[in-house]
């Protein structure tokens, strides 16, 4: 049935015509409770988006927001204390106006610079907090922005506090001309002294975040996170396009651009931020170590079985589809992992997950040859075959390990380093080489465990360790059996016949002194019954933990250069 | 007074306001989404206007476009319904700071009551009994079973954290709280990592008892009875009468004294439903206050002879009451069953659909309440009740004949329909003896598993 018009209406005294303009009493919307978003176009709520993050509840994007809202949004309420707030720069260069356009946009913004520095409480953490306002002349850094965030940093290195920096920026103040210049290395200089002692610098970047700003301390962070969608570069896009003379993709230069190419080391919402740099700190502060104390029998000694498994045998357990992967790993060990991407140079290398958790309430940096679960996920970690970059991730995690003298733990599972055309552009040897050149020296413990395969120089690059340990059906050899036949019988196929001989077996290397433990592994071993296995690992590396902490780092290094000196 | 509505709802709802609207010579405004267009609150309003697409949260739920809608329409004021944004403090504000009539109480109100915590303590102020429960955070079973002593077995330990049944223990003695606690601690700690824990009296097969109340802007609040909404499934009220069988005169005036300071301790305008479990001694308690119209306001309609849409557009009018509590009296006893397009052999699935064919019951003391019609096609995309069957009689027996004659009439085809399952209830020995409370149903589904 159609119902089409077919009911009676009512029709009264009420007036037709909407209540216009002219009518006082009758129903409008005030001024300004409805706003436009500028993104998506929908008519949202003004308050709603005030009172929230700034974020469209149409399109979920992001709209810029004043310093004072930022802080508000990140510090524990009440608890931020402003530093230097009147400290205002001269007109050095005498630039016609600027002091009036100045004057102009104070009186606007109720700032008097373009960021506010000062020192908060974040989630109970005390640090030292800059923002910028992209309100004020669009966050350009003039004298004053340089000096504030200079003078914040130092106290932050008297004091021994982490830094944590909201930036945006169009770049350096033009109306300031050389001396604005000259900001990007002050700051950067005194970021370099609050490195040194060994203190945190956090690095937040939103849009847009570009010029003398990107090239200078926004890109110094420890670690970088940054908004989605942000814009983040040197040179604006417009003048890219006008000096290459084409249009950009879609999508260049934002923040997941930059993710990609290994400068951030996280994408994070803007309604997450705070838990997040609360995450972080927490994981830089300096706390008690926890011994490991084990109620359970983890039975755990491996006993040699010589007549049960041949060599070839244990090749294929150790590449198994369904066998736990570097991720399960991660998963079960440590607790608060926050994974941490990019090589600071080209790109973030999938093949290799990196990042800082906890191992029994104790800060470490984890790092790990990652191979999928499925042939997807294997594809997007390109079957845990690092390139150069991701040995660079490795290494640049290392370092940040060693500034605040956390242990490194490697799990070592890959098939070997990537051979390919754009991988020896990019110097995969060099990488490699880099690696086994700095892990020596590393003032922190390091302990290697080969979980699956162990493919040579790939696999070295994460494993000169205080010790390596191996699982009991992993392998770790100079080379693929297949390869090894191939180049010294040229035949292939003779892979199995190669593993015999190559003594590439836990057992066989534990013999020579290559790895100090075999870890027992149950006869089926898949994710269900990892736990047996983590269990044990569990125990020995907070053994391990005690034993090398007590050590001073020349110790260890010796230790580890003997270790390798004696091969 | 208001001249022109628009009804912020679809449904059985919207088409029972526009028709309270059209007794009283006020022009209504309907608003649709795009999966609404033959809807029957679409086709019946003086106005309809196209709100957004099918979901919810871009149409029915999207206050700027029903503000734009109103000011657009000219109407001067906004009826809410239940659901949607009804209950919503932000909408009611945002209608206050468009000077629009918000039928219902302001904004502030809602807030108050919408947050547990708050409409707690506002009832206790008041004198209005709440489930007695540790005020603090209890960590271990010696302070716990102080606590519990005070509060009075049977008591129920709940995790701070908890949820699922999780760290939830129930303990009848002294004895049963020591054990029980810890293992409820322990329960919590494993699966939330936290063993703060809280203890409540534990309140032993209530009935859902509820009370409609109404207020004026001058400050008159009467009640007008209760409701037994006992007959629920997860939550969700299946039958609802007035009066209940287990409340006398004597605990009638109790509750609604209680319920009226209630109101009043929340400074209430309009109408509104309190929300009390009846524990089988005679002890009630209040759960939380309604700040809506409800689905089930019919059966109060029909015992008291009054039309709560049409009070409640006379209340945001500014008029008072157009009676006083001693003008309320009690008579007869209504039901009324939610007919729902859902199979109740596939778990309740939703049944959306055209109706092929469809017959409803009709004669003395029937109502029906829907917003279906021969050809119709319920969408996907909102709830699934299409109708309410509403019957009057004397007394609970022969309303409860009526009841089962009508649904006995009712024919809807092209859809599944709970229509049989309500049947099969209606003719329930132990709905007939009145012996309820809100576990009713899921001792039926229980025993009814264990037959076959």
């Amino acid at each position: 049935m159609n119902l089409g018009s077919m009911f009676k209406k009512t029709h009264g005294s009420a007036e037709k015509k909407a209540h216009g303009a002219g009518s006082q009493k009758g129903p409008k919307v005030p001024e300004g409770l409805l706003r436009k978003c500028s993104m998506c176009g929908a008519a949202i709520v003004a308050e709603e988006v005030r009172e929230g993050y700034y974020i469209c509840p149409k399109c979920g994007g992001y709209f810029r927001m004043g310093a004072r809202r930022r802080i508000r949004m990140i510090a524990d309420e009440g608890s931020f204390e402003e530093w230097n707030r009147d400290l205002a720069g001269p007109n050095p260069m005498e630039f016609q106006e600027y002091e009036e356009k100045l004057e102009e946009v104070r009186e606007k913004t109720g700032l008097t610079e373009a960021v506010i520095t000062g020192k908060a409480r974040i989630d109970g953490t005390d640090a030292v907090l800059g923002v910028c306002d992209g309100r004020f002349l669009m966050a350009s850094m003039g004298w004053a922005v340089g000096e504030k965030i200079t003078r914040a940093v130092e106290r932050a290195t008297e004091e021994r506090l982490p830094v944590v920096m909201i930036i945006c920026s169009g770049g350096a103040r033009m109306q300031e001309g050389i001396v604005s210049l000259m900001q990007m290395a002050k700051t950067s200089a005194a970021f370099k002294r609050h490195s040194d002692a060994g203190l945190l610098y956090i690095s937040v970047l939103t849009e847009p975040t570009t010029g003398g700003v990107t090239a200078s301390f926004a890109m110094l962070g420890d670690i970088i996170l940054s908004e989605p969608g942000a814009l983040i570069g040197f040179a604006g896009p417009r003048v890219i396009e006008q000096t290459i003379g084409q249009k950009l993709p879609k999508g260049f230069q934002r923040a997941e651009f930059l993710l990609e190419h290994g400068f951030l080391d996280r994408i994070v919402k803007r309604e997450e931020m705070k838990v997040e740099l609360s995450r972080i700190l927490k994981l830089h502060e300096k706390g008690e170590w926890e011994t490991v104390k084990s109620d359970r029998n983890s039975g755990g000694e491996y006993r040699c079985d010589p007549a049960q498994l041949s060599a070839w045998e244990r090749v294929g357990i150790s590449r198994k589809k369904d066998r736990p992967v570097g991720s399960d790993y991660i998963r079960e060990l440590f607790t608060d992992f926050a994974e941490l991407h990019g090589d600071r140079n080209f790109a973030d290398d999938r093949a290799i997950i990196g990042g800082i958790g906890r191992f029994h309430g104790q800060p470490v940096t984890v790092i790990a040859q990652a191979k999928g679960k499925n042939t997807k996920e294997n594809l997007d970690r390109n079957f845990a075959m690092p390139s150069p970059e991701g040995y660079r991730k490795a290494l640049r995690l290392m370092k940040q390990a060693e500034k605040f003298q956390r242990p490194i733990l490697c799990f070592v599972d890959t098939p070997g380093a990537f051979c390919g055309m754009e991988a020896e552009e990019r110097g995969q040897g060099e990488a490699i080489a880099r690696n086994l050149f700095e892990m020596i020296s590393l003032k922190v413990p390091v302990l290697s465990v080969v979980i699956g395969e162990g493919g040579s120089g790939g696999a070295l690059a994460l494993a000169v360790a205080d010790e390596v340990w191996m699982l009991e059906n992993a392998v770790y050899s100079v080379l693929s059996p297949e390869g090894f036949a191939s180049i010294l019988w040229k035949d292939s196929s003779r892979a199995s016949e190669a593993a015999e001989v190559m003594k590439l077996t836990a057992e066989d290397l534990k013999r020579q002194n290559i790895v100090e433990q075999v870890i027992p592994e149950p006869e089926e071993y898949t994710e269900k019954n990892l736990g047996e296995v983590t269990r044990i690992m569990e125990e020995k590396i907070g053994e391990f933990l005690i034993k090398y902490k007590v050590m001073t780092a020349e110790e260890r290094s010796e230790r580890r250069y003997e270790r390798f000196r004696r091969m | 007074m208001i001249k022109k509505v628009l009804i912020a709802n679809r449904g059985e709802i919207a088409v029972r306001i526009i028709r309270a609207c059209r007794e009283m010579g006020i022009e209504t405004v309907a608003v649709y989404s795009e999966a609404d267009k033959e809807a029957l609150h679409t086709q019946l309003a003086d106005e309809a206007i196209c709100i957004g697409p099918a979901p919810a949260s871009e149409s029915y739920l999207s206050m700027e476009r029903i503000l734009s809608a109103t000011i657009v329409s000219g109407a001067d004021a906004i009826h809410p319904g239940f659901g949607f944004l009804s209950e919503n403090s932000r909408f009611a504000e945002l209608c206050e700071q468009c000077h629009i009539t918000f039928i219902g109480p302001g904004s502030d109100v809602i807030a108050r009551l919408g947050n547990k915590q708050e409409a707690r303590n506002t009832m206790i102020a008041a004198g209005v009994p709440v489930i007695p429960g540790s005020k603090e955070p209890v960590y271990d079973a010696e302070t716990g079973a102080v606590q519990a002593e005070a509060i009075g077995y049977p008591v129920i330990i709940k995790a701070a954290l908890g949820g699922g049944g999780k760290g939830m223990r129930v303990a009848e003695t002294p004895e049963e709280f020591e054990t029980g606690f810890r293992t409820a601690q322990k329960e919590a700690q494993n699966a939330f990592g936290d063993g703060t824990m809280y203890i409540e009296h534990f309140v032993r097969h209530p009935r859902h008892i509820e009370f409609q109340i109404l207020a004026d802007s001058q400050g008159n609040v009467i009640h007008l009875g209760e409701r037994d909404c006992s007959i629920q499934r997860n939550h969700q009220k299946m039958i609802e009468e007035s009066p209940s069988i287990a409340i006398s005169e004597e605990l009638r005036k109790k509750m609604g004294d209680a319920a009226v300071r209630a109101a009043k301790a929340a400074g209430y305008v309009n109408a509104g439903t309190i929300e009390f479990l009846l524990e089988k001694n005679g002890s009630f308690y209040f759960m939380e206050m309604n700040t809506r119209i409800q689905v089930e306001h019919p059966v109060t309609e029909w015992v008291t002879g009054m039309d709560l849409i049409k009070e409640q557009i006379r209340i945001a009018s500014g008029e008072p009451l157009s009676c006083t509590q001693e003008e309320i009296h009690i008579s007869g006893h209504a039901i009324e069953c939610r007919i729902n397009a859902e199979n109740p052999e596939k778990g309740f699935r939703p049944s959306p659909g055209t109706i092929t064919d469809m017959y409803l019951p009709g004669g003395k003391g029937i109502r029906i309440d829907s917003a279906v019609y021969s050809g119709y096609t319920i969408p996907p995309y909102y709830d699934s009740m299409i109708a309410k069957l509403i019957v009057w009689a004397p007394d609970r027996e022969e309303a409860i004949r009526k009841m089962q004659s009508a649904l006995g009439e009712i024919i809807i085809e092209g859809i599944d329909t709970n229509v049989d399952y309500q049947y099969e209830i209606l003719h329930d020995p132990r709905y007939l003896s009145g012996e309820l409370d809100i576990e009713f149903i899921e001792d039926r589904e229980r025993s009814a598993s264990c037959d076959s």
